[in-house]
């Protein structure tokens, strides 16, 4: 008698075993459509779970890093543009950070509000001044770019140039700080646009104007003290980046020396919170694909009990029926995984599109980044658990009495 | 035209538990068939006919006594052994058919064929030349479930003997059929044994015992002389 080591599922041209277990599938086409639908609502999900447990900080190194400076000096004890208390002596500061051979290019940048004069009206505006030999800021999307130390000429972001009814070549009037008393402004300066620039940490439909930081300093009335917003370092080699920021953090002990993954670090102690809900509502949904799954291989293979049976009868083996109920458990879950892509990225689109407009956030960060890991991660462990979910029902399947069975089936 | 022992089953009997009391649904048969002969097992409804037949076809065990298949005893063998030696030796035809109805014809054929390690090509032409043999090769490439239950069971036994088994074993094999198709299994299974299947049949069909080489009468578990 033959015994012991068959092939038992590798002989089984896909023809007759494979293909023929998945085309039981569509014996009851609604119940697999709708299993098929709620894989994919779960593995979307829990796509847009993975997207947003690593994408918003993803998003905020990715922002950070736009222009390629990797290092900010701050006032002591706070984050940049996290409060508007500024830094003196921003020139002198500058000039010695130039001076390190191991930076490339540093910049002040002084972030303002300020005022344009349309007609007898003013709007209100947020100002960049800046260094144009070192800035991060911004994109040139038409015209030209600032020359260093043009004190009379503008960049404008598109919602600015709108509300301004301004273009390039156009004159605008920037007004400083109001006196509170008079409300009058207390300095104006005409300029002329020289280009229109997409500002990266702006939110959307934020009007910004930019100018050389002198400008704006008057502006603001900070020119005395020279003050700046925060200072920004480029490191000639990527991998000097925390050597260079420590040593920066020693010589500057009044200042906040923070390199990009400092930065990314503080953001996600905030976002704690967050990325746990993300896990759990993670978790949750691939236990409901697991439920799903396990559910309908179960219904499936009790309503087959007969079926099976006769197979084991005929000499079919239990591992032959357990692998074909898991390729039955598989199938399922990467079609429903396969669609579940495609929601859960649309899906995010849609969310992202929603979070984004929430007044204060920049318009280039993204709450849900599809990158090809968190594709990867989530149908990697959508398909284990997935096809995880029909051990039950292939022991169940295996396990089923052959005689006892058949007497069933045939009363 | 009969050969070497096929089956020995001796002092064969089966208890069920029922509400905390064994009923007893064999009772020590002993049983011998050999090559090329046509058994029809016959009796009441609970004799014991489907019992015997699964315990001869090991897919249950008994209470006591023995079955050995071409000199291979079943009580040693264990789950995956005895799963091999039905693939291998025996052929099972059941009343309701039991084919897969998500295949076609040629595919529920080719089944044992494919577990059994066959190759796709080979075994192929060995479903359609079943098929051939119970006069359904036109229909190879249909749905079961587009197949009348003539078909249905001729489909059937064209799978039971695919691999080629040394003996065939029917439960009730023309028992979902109307007269004239059962005449026409009835026909085929005299066929297949006068081409050399040894057949052991469970029926109340009483053409198809006539039709056998040896009827063998059972009453409460036990075989009874005419």
């Amino acid at each position: 008698m033959a015994s012991g080591a068959h092939p038992a599922f590798g002989a089984l041209g896909p023809r007759v075993s494979g293909l023929g277990w998945l085309k039981s599938l569509g014996r009851h086409r609604l119940r697999t459509a709708l299993s098929i639908a709620g894989i994919a609502i779960s593995g979307a999900m829990l796509l847009d779970m993975v997207m947003l447990s690593g994408g918003i900080e993803k998003s905020f190194a990715e922002m950070l890093l736009a222009r390629g400076y990797q290092i900010r000096l701050t006032p002591k004890g706070t984050l940049p543009f996290d409060t508007e208390a500024t830094l003196s002596g921003a020139g002198e500061l500058i000039a010695t950070l130039r001076r390190d051979t191991a930076i490339e290019s540093a910049g002040a940048v002084l972030g303002t509000s300020l005022y344009g004069r349309v007609r007898d009206s003013l709007v209100t505006l947020f100002g960049y001044g800046i260094q144009p030999e070192a800035q991060s800021l911004y994109v040139l999307e038409s015209g030209r770019d600032l020359l260093p130390g043009d004190s009379l000429s503008i960049l404008l972001s598109t919602p600015a140039a709108r509300l301004l009814g301004a273009s390039i070549g156009d004159t605008v009037t920037l007004v400083g700080r109001l006196d509170p008393q008079v409300v009058t402004a207390s300095v104006g300066r005409r300029l002329v646009v020289r280009g229109m620039v997409h500002w990266v940490y702006d939110y959307r439909g934020q009007p910004s104007v930019g100018t050389v930081l002198p400008v704006m300093q008057t502006l603001a009335n900070e020119r005395a003290r020279d003050r700046a917003s925060l200072l920004i370092v480029k490191v000639r080699d990527d991998r000097a980046v925390d050597e260079v920021a420590t040593r920066l953090g020693t010589a500057f002990p009044r200042l906040e020396v923070n390199s990009v993954a400092d930065l990314v670090r503080h953001f996600k102690q905030r976002l704690v919170y967050f990325r746990q809900l993300s896990y759990i509502l993670g978790s949750m949904s691939l236990i409901v694909t697991v439920l799903l799954i396990a559910t309908l291989l179960t219904i499936t293979v009790n309503e087959r009990l007969g079926e099976i049976a006769t197979l084991r009868a005929i000499g079919i083996s239990q591992a032959t029926v357990i692998r074909q109920v898991l390729v039955e458990g598989t199938a399922l879950t990467i079609i429903g995984g396969a669609l579940g892509i495609v929601l859960g990225i649309a899906t995010a689109r849609y969310l992202d599109s929603i979070l984004t407009s929430f007044p204060g956030l920049p318009a280039a960060f993204s709450f849900f980044v599809p990158r090809r890991e968190s594709l990867a991660t989530a149908g990697l462990v959508l398909l284990v658990t997935g096809s995880l979910a029909g051990l039950y029902p292939a022991w169940l399947a295996a396990r089923a009495p052959i005689a006892a069975t058949l007497r069933a089936e045939a009363t | 035209m009969t050969g070497e022992t096929v089956l020995l089953a001796h002092d064969l009997s089966k208890d069920y538990p029922m509400n905390g009391e064994a009923v007893h649904a064999l009772r020590g048969i002993s049983l011998e068939v050999r090559s090329g002969e046509y058994v029809a097992v016959v009796g009441p409804s609970g004799s014991g006919k489907s019992t015997l037949l699964q315990l001869i076809g090991g897919i249950d065990i008994p209470s006591r006594g023995s079955v050995e298949i071409m000199g291979t005893s079943l009580g040693s063998l264990s789950d995956r052994q005895l799963t091999r030696l039905r693939l291998d030796r025996l052929g099972f035809v059941f009343q309701r058919f039991h084919l897969l109805p998500v295949l076609t014809a040629r595919e529920n054929v080719e089944l044992p064929m494919a577990e059994a390690g066959m190759k796709g090509r080979e075994r192929v032409a060995r479903a359609l030349e079943l098929l051939g043999y119970v006069g359904l090769k036109h229909r190879a490439g249909h749905m079961v479930t587009q197949l009348s239950g003539g078909e249905m069971q001729r489909v059937a036994i064209a799978r039971a003997l695919a691999n080629r088994p040394a003996l065939l074993l029917a439960d009730e094999p023309t028992g979902e059929l109307d007269a004239a198709t059962g005449e026409e299994i009835l026909a085929l299974f005299s066929r297949l044994n006068r081409d050399g299947t040894t057949l052991v049949v469970v029926t109340h069909d009483e053409r198809l015992a006539a039709q056998a080489g040896r009827v063998i009468h059972m009453l409460d578990g036990r075989i009874t002389p005419l």
